[in-house]
């Protein structure tokens, strides 16, 4: 590099641009004084009456409507009271005084102040629901407690209460794990726990808003620094029938047991009920422990929904579908008859009809009109275990209906094959006879039973039971069933409401078919009977049929828990809703559910 | 021959970086991340770097200019493409564990060409050609940083076409197109690049109560940040405004306000007599340097150093429009930190190389 340049104009350059940094860094420094010495009391003024806050600004959660219009799921303005815990002067004064309003207690309210989380700025939710005098006496304390706030919000409401607990759901806090993946969320915010509440959460679920706002020393507001606003979620209609479902919930009464009812033209659900129920509000807001340890120590499991989580074994309401198989595969014609004596040998054992005087000489129709179980183990034993579970397959049975709502059992068809691999125990030939009466190990669910019976009331097609109509959702798989076979079949059930020996005369003055079931908890001893039984060991009681008799618009599936004889239970209990639906839709265009 | 290093030059760095360290730890407790572990690191790595870089001689760097540049002109290119994006931006590469933002390492390549091409222009002023040669060094790495989109640090790259060009020597004509063309470009930017919030931040800096709530928020907690801290500060760690979060950014563009805060008049004053030191000292480094490409060096550096203490406090203290440049060795950032570091590492070569007596 050459050596002794002429740098002379370069370094006055640089000179002059050096004096120009350092006049300017004075400018600097005079700014600094006069922030700090000359105005510092100003200022220091100023910081006092700076809080800032972040104000969660609560969305609107959807409306939940029936198909009529009725409002199942709604939103009720409500008082809560916000606590910013960084302001408060004297943290232990404030939280008595809060534990005082009676809103929360004091011990739980100290562990939520110390586990809450590094964001400052947030508030915590100390209580929500806030009376009148609530109110009253946070705004009458507002100055000695800045840091309380009393906000308006939304809780969840049900107008139909217990009757629709199950299907339309309830609400949970949102867990420690949705908290940290999503950073909008706050940690009081509700999202839907069960049903229709957590199928279309997404759906109903608002966007949260929040407002940064600047608050003097005594919690007075002084400006928004900053809003994104909340956006409502979207209303939603549902398929179900909320009248339909209050007569259900009437209709079972103190019974444990659920209804299902569905449209077997489109699989459209009208009733969804569980009993015993609870109410669902109970989760709208803080649940205490005690009803919280209530629910689930309730021995009858209110918080269970049978309609899709109880899985029963289907007793008789399973033998139109092995009579249809049998006929569809040849071994049995509609006039093969069997004698029925009220019991018969098979595999060395003793099997018994409910009948114990016997039937005498039984047919198809006539099997399923007096429900005949000897017929059936007969046709079982040509049907053999594996064409039994493989047409029980073909109607629904041992899979999810795809219904779409959280935690649907499967129940379950019980095979050699599955004895093996999840009982690993040997198969028994004397299960297979079971079976053929939906006894033993075979069970479903009372939707899966509604679907299936749907196939047989709307000519062999398989619906998927839905609450919420989705447009891409396939409408139905045709089975492809022989019409003549399904016609037999749906004459022997129709003799059940209608025939001289039906099992369900009961319902004799309505346009139903349809089949009733006693599912044995116990196997009943020689010479006891089972209304000597103990509650809990009583039959379970079925009925599964269809109205009205031509172009059926709705399956209702009735199952009693322990309810003893599904012609004399279960029955008139459907009967009680087949009215009430009837009434409804007496079969007048506008009220067919053709629009859904 | 190679004479020692700049202790005076060190010591204002290490001040700095001092002041830096405190503020960053007592920020941690706010922000909810330990800070203070990570930029302690890149604070060792740079003082690392300063004086390794220090001892190699300058005509290297006159040598490994255009690669350096070349270089930082590929890196730009290829985080368009590949880098990650933060709020808006890609400007950054995952590097394992940390993140490298190449827009601050190709500015200090941009500083060496820019010297490298001048140092061979003999004239008492620049030609058009020679002129027109700086600009578009300039313009390209100051280009694509621009295409990221990153405001800030496109801004920093206009010091060192202004110190270059005044250096390099333009005609008095020439000066007075660049202001109306600077004034042209600013009108028409304001009309058309600048978004209203942008507009809203430039209209704050002269009616501070022009919106005290909305856009002039950051600015008036800054102030407030700042006042509060009084004569002696409220103590490190204690602060009620930086604290509490009323102060935004608080680790990375509003870090002075903090220290300001905590340490008051006296600290404040500490700070920027370091900054000044240090500014002082790469003045000192070019006036020793005996090549044209050391001196324009050193005064590049220091002029874009300068440029970001001033326009970064100038937000803070109220004076200019927030515009997302950081304090340089004080706000929160390795690669600003490091590169930092490499400039001032080049400076000290310029000092330790420098001819006496001969």
């Amino acid at each position: 590099m050459e050596i002794r340049e002429d740098l002379g104009p370069v370094r006055l350059r640089a000179i002059m641009l050096l004096l120009t940094v350092f006049i300017l860094f004075g400018a600097l420094h005079v700014r600094i004084a006069q922030l700090q010495i000359l105005e510092g009391d100003h200022w220091r003024a100023m910081a006092e009456n700076n809080r800032l806050r972040r104000l969660p600004l609560a969305s609107v959660r959807g409306r939940i409507y029936d198909r009529r219009g009725h409002v199942l799921a709604d939103n009720l303005p409500t008082w809560n009271l916000l606590l910013f815990p960084d302001e408060a002067r004297n943290l232990d004064e404030t939280l008595l005084f809060v534990a005082g309003l009676g809103v929360t207690d004091a011990a739980s309210l100290h562990t939520r102040v110390n586990q809450r989380g590094v964001d400052r700025l947030a508030p915590m939710v100390v209580g929500e629901n806030l009376d009148w005098q609530q109110v009253a006496r946070v705004r009458s304390h507002q100055s000695d407690h800045p840091e309380l706030s009393v906000v308006a919000g939304f809780r969840r409401h049900y107008p139909f209460g217990a009757a629709t607990s199950h299907i339309i759901g309830h609400l949970r806090l949102v867990s420690e794990d949705e908290l940290r993946s999503s950073v909008n969320l706050d940690p009081s915010t509700r999202v839907g726990a069960t049903g229709i509440e957590s199928l279309a959460d997404d759906f109903l679920t608002g966007q949260a808003g929040e407002r940064w706002v600047v608050v003097s020393a005594v919690g007075r507001q002084l400006g928004v620094v900053r809003e994104n606003p909340s956006a409502s979620g979207k209303d939603l209609a549902v398929t179900i029938d909320a009248g339909l479902q209050q007569v259900a919930a009437q209709a079972l009464g103190e019974r444990a047991g659920s209804v299902v009812a569905i449209d077997p033209r489109n699989g459209a659900v009208r009733i969804m009920y569980s009993a015993p129920s609870f109410d669902p509000e109970l989760f709208s807001g803080p649940l205490s422990p005690d009803s919280w340890g209530e629910l689930t120590n309730d021995p009858r499991h209110p918080l269970q929904d049978r309609s899709l989580q109880g899985t029963y074994p289907p007793g008789s309401t399973i033998k139109p579908f092995l009579a249809l198989a049998a006929l569809t595969e040849g071994l049995v014609t509609p006039n093969w008859t069997v004698h029925c004596a009220g019991s018969v040998i098979l595999h060395g054992h003793r099997f018994r009809c409910w009948r114990r005087g016997g039937h005498g000489k039984v047919d198809l129709e006539h099997s399923l009109e007096a429900s005949c179980d000897i017929y059936y183990y007969q046709l079982g034993q040509r049907l053999g275990i594996d064409r039994m579970a493989r047409w029980l397959g073909i109607f629904g049975f041992g899979q999810p209906t795809g219904i779409g709502l959280p935690s649907e059992a499967s129940g379950l068809i019980g095979t050699p094959e599955w004895s093996r691999r999840v009982r690993g125990t040997p198969w028994y030939a004397g299960e297979a006879v079971s079976v053929s009466i939906g006894q033993g190990p075979v069970l479903a669910t009372a939707t899966q039973l509604a679907r299936a019976f749907a196939a047989l009331a709307n000519g062999g097609r398989l619906v998927t039971p839905h609450v919420v109509v989705d447009p891409d959702q396939a409408g139905f798989f045709d089975l492809d069933l022989d019409q003549t076979h399904l016609a037999r079949v749906k004459r022997g059930l129709e003799s059940v409401v209608h025939g001289e020996t039906g099992t369900a005369r009961s319902l004799a003055g309505l346009p139903v078919a349809g089949k009733t079931g006693t599912a044995q908890v116990v196997r009943l001893q020689e010479g006891v009977d089972s209304k000597d039984l103990a509650p809990h060991l009583q039959h379970h009681a079925w009925f599964v049929g269809w109205a009205p008799l031509v172009d059926p618009e709705i399956v209702i599936s009735v199952v009693v828990e322990h309810g003893g004889g599904g012609g004399s239970i279960a029955a008139p209990t459907a009967a009680t809703i087949f009215t009430a639906a009837l009434e409804q839709s007496p079969g007048s265009p506008s009220n067919n559910g053709s629009q859904e | 021959m190679e004479h020692r290093i700049d202790a005076w030059l060190v010591l204002a760095v290490a001040g700095i970086l001092g002041a830096s360290l405190v503020t960053q730890n007592a920020v941690s407790q706010v922000v909810g991340t330990q800070l203070l572990a990570r930029q302690l690191l890149w604070a060792c790595a740079g003082m690392l770097t300063l004086i390794i870089l220090s001892r190699i001689r300058l005509d290297h760097y006159a040598r490994l200019a255009p690669l350096a540049y070349g270089l930082g002109l590929a890196s730009l290119v290829a985080v368009l493409f590949f880098g990650e994006v933060r709020s808006g931006t890609r400007g950054w590469f995952a590097v394992g564990p940390l993140t490298l933002q190449p827009s601050e390492f190709a500015r200090v390549a941009t500083i060496l060409m820019v010297a490298a091409w001048l140092g061979r222009c003999s004239g008492r002023r620049l030609s058009a050609k020679e002129a027109a040669g700086v600009a578009a060094l300039v313009l390209a790495t100051a280009g694509l940083v621009a295409l990221e989109p990153d405001l800030g640090v496109t801004l920093t790259y206009l010091p060192v076409a202004v110190t270059a060009l005044w250096l390099g020597g333009l005609p008095r004509w020439a000066w007075i197109w660049l202001v109306i063309l600077a004034i042209f470009v600013g009108v028409a930017g304001w009309n058309t690049v600048l978004k209203d919030f942008q507009k809203e931040r430039v209209l704050t800096v002269f009616n501070p109560e022009r919106d005290p709530y909305g856009v002039g928020y950051q600015v008036r907690q800054s102030k407030i940040a700042v006042g509060a801290g009084g004569l002696a500060g409220e103590g490190v760690g204690q602060g009620s405004q930086s604290l509490l979060r009323y102060l935004p950014a608080q680790h990375t563009d509003f870090a002075f306000a903090v220290w300001a805060e905590a340490t008051g008049f006296v600290g404040a004053t500490g700070l920027l007599l370091a900054y000044a030191l240090l500014l002082y000292r790469i003045g000192m480094a070019a006036a020793v340097a005996e090549s044209r490409f050391g001196l324009i060096l050193a005064i590049l550096v220091g002029g874009w150093f300068a440029f970001q203490v001033v326009v970064n406090l100038g937000m803070v203290l109220g004076l200019l429009p927030t515009t997302g440049i950081t304090l340089p060795l004080f706000s929160y950032g390795g690669s600003s930190l490091l590169s930092t570091c490499v400039a001032l590492g080049v400076v000290q070569s310029v000092w330790r190389h420098r001819l006496v007596n001969q």
